[in-house]
């Protein structure tokens, strides 16, 4: 995702003689093209993240396309302030960029965590809000988001992710149908989203036949999708790397009331509390129960329930 | 009889006694705006009143006319809290009607409580949120080098305001990126909303900071039309490094009864305060008769 985030970066820039690109003090190696070809383009900030947020306001007021680069906890976290008063508040096409969003460094403990940057970011006017599931989606949805006139946030994940199929292209702002299907509905977001698809897929070859969609924009949300979700499906199992306040889940079941809808929703994701233990990625999503054999067993289990609803009526 | 009509536009570069009498006027109408708007901050609006005379009378290449030039300079109030010392300025300078000064922090004014871009689009960005203003000037001013435009970036802070680490970062960025168009200045009026910022900065020198961070740095009286006047004319100090003036000032200057108190960042003047202070300053405001 790294790679194909500033492989694309390079083609904007390209593109666009506005698109200029901040850093904070991050991306060893993985800029050099774009600083060896676009020269003063490329903004090493240092580590301040709060300097980065208000210099590309400062670009932005001067007509610049600014692109902030960082770690996604100190992006979102430690400059939220300034990305609300000096990006979000007028409005400016800044584009964030959160290296390792989620729990993408989970072993690097607490500090570096940042299951709260879609909360965050979500919860500030005007903001879309971007978390892609593989590098091919990144190559799609990022053009798209410099194409918007206020700012916008996207999550990128490590280097080496495989891309995956889907049924449709990714269009900023749609749900993206990945696995036609019927009854029980995988909603996701981000990177878990090759894990459902892992799991979606297994149960396909076992008969199963759930939808899986992808809610790669978090912010707006895609509530005619969830309409169209909800005519096919009677349960809808939401898997995030987010905290449970502020993410997706909340967002579905703030809509599910609102339309008054039937649909009965689940979800699978990390608790309220900080994942201690240093754990590697891929331990922390079985521990806390929202990777592939997670999704799996939750999806049988509801498509079940509902076997037996059904007999039942 | 308003003094507009005596003190007409100047010329050219305006004197010090001109500067001094049109800065009084301000000060006359930013009072009478705290009096009517029921908001404060009159200590931290009357120090930097000296300031903002001068940079816009005949120092900042800004035209009414045109407000958005491509190749104005850019001004950025970052104490936002003093922002009826700018709306009267550039209501004096004719960026906008006299009359709005009178819905200074009513319900839907275009000049709110602290400065709101939306509310008022020829303001370079809105401030209030202490810290911001050097960051987003420092971007201005990379972005307008990128261009060629020849723009300087004056950013206006307080003393208070240099608590806030983003200041320094900010600092930082201007040296590492040599951007001599970048000129800062701190209203070092020696209060804070509470304390007072020499205890507060543990006795240090703000000269010294900026120096050590790599600009160009003078300390100067920011009440002293004539101290303003040879600071503003050495810019910039040194070519390849952003320069700072640190302007001592004193909180709530030209009116006896205001000087250099806490309770002033505060306090809303009764009318018979108003009348006393205006006397004091032999000047009205400019928006009212």
């Amino acid at each position: 995702m790294r790679r194909a985030f500033a492989d694309t970066l390079f083609e904007m820039a390209g593109q666009d003689p506005r698109v200029i690109f901040l850093t904070g003090d991050l991306g060893f190696q993985v800029f050099d093209a774009f600083q060896e070809r676009y020269g003063d383009r490329y903004i090493n900030v240092g580590v301040a993240e709060a300097q980065m947020i208000c210099a590309a306001a400062g670009l932005a007021f001067e007509g610049w396309r600014p692109t902030c680069y960082s770690i996604a906890s100190f992006l979102t976290g430690r400059a939220f302030e300034q990305i609300r008063v000096s990006v979000a508040y007028p409005g400016l096409p800044v584009v964030l960029v959160g290296a390792g969003g989620g729990y993408t460094y989970a072993s690097s403990g607490v500090t570096h965590h940042a299951p709260d940057d879609v909360a965050l970011l979500s919860s500030l006017p005007g903001m879309t809000v971007v978390t892609p599931g593989d590098p091919d989606e990144i190559r799609q949805l990022l053009p798209q988001m410099y194409r918007l006139p206020g700012p916008s946030y996207i999550r990128v994940g490590r280097f080496g992710e495989a891309s995956y199929e889907a049924c449709e292209p990714a269009v900023l702002g749609r749900a993206r149908l990945l696995r036609e299907g019927e009854r029980l509905a995988v909603v996701s977001s981000g990177d878990i989203t090759p894990g459902v698809l892992q799991a979606v897929d297994r149960l396909q070859a076992e008969g199963l036949s759930p939808l899986a969609y992808h809610f790669h924009t978090v912010k707006p949300l895609d509530t005619e999708a969830l309409a169209r979700i909800a005519e096919r499906a009677d349960t809808l199992l939401i898997v995030e790397e987010s905290v449970p306040s502020g993410g997706l889940f909340q967002s579905i079941a703030a809509w599910r009331a609102e339309a008054e809808c039937p649909v009965r929703l689940r979800r699978l994701g990390p608790p309220d509390a900080f994942a201690l233990g240093g754990l590697k990625r891929e331990v922390l999503r079985a521990r806390l129960q929202y990777d592939a054999d997670a999704v799996y067993a939750a999806c049988k289990e509801l498509w079940t329930a509902q076997r037996a609803l059904q007999l039942a009526a | 009889m308003t003094l507009i009509a005596e003190l007409p536009a100047h010329p050219g570069t305006p004197g010090v006694a001109w500067l001094e009498r049109k800065a009084r006027q301000m000060r006359a109408t930013c009072i009478q705006m705290a009096h009517d708007g029921h908001e404060g901050h009159l200590s931290s609006v009357l120090s930097c009143m000296d300031l903002l005379v001068a940079l816009y009378n005949y120092w900042l290449n800004v035209d009414p006319i045109l407000p958005k030039a491509h190749d104005r300079d850019r001004f950025i109030l970052s104490k936002g809290h003093a922002c009826t010392a700018l709306y009267s300025v550039l209501a004096d300078r004719g960026f906008l009607p006299a009359e709005w000064l009178a819905t200074y922090a009513q319900d839907d004014s275009p000049l709110p409580n602290h400065p709101c871009k939306h509310a008022l689009p020829i303001l370079e960005c809105s401030s209030g949120s202490l810290g911001h203003g050097l960051g987003i000037g420092t971007g201005m001013a990379y972005g307008l080098r990128l261009e060629g435009n020849r723009a300087r970036v004056v950013v206006l802070m307080s003393d208070g305001e240099c608590n806030e680490g983003s200041v320094w970062e900010a600092a930082m960025f201007a040296a590492a990126n040599k951007l001599d168009s970048v000129l800062a200045i701190v209203d070092n009026n020696g209060l804070q909303a509470v304390g007072r910022s020499d205890a507060l900065m543990g006795y240090t020198s703000l000269e010294e900071k900026f120096r050590a961070f790599g600009w160009a740095a003078c300390t100067i009286n920011g009440n002293n039309m004539a101290d303003i006047q040879a600071a503003l004319a050495a810019f910039p100090f040194e070519p390849g490094r952003p320069s700072a003036i640190i302007a001592k000032t004193t909180g709530g200057a030209g009116v006896s009864f205001m000087q250099d108190q806490t309770v002033w960042h505060y306090r809303v003047p009764p009318i018979e305060e108003v009348e006393q202070a205006l006397q004091e300053l032999g000047a009205r405001p400019i928006h009212k008769e």
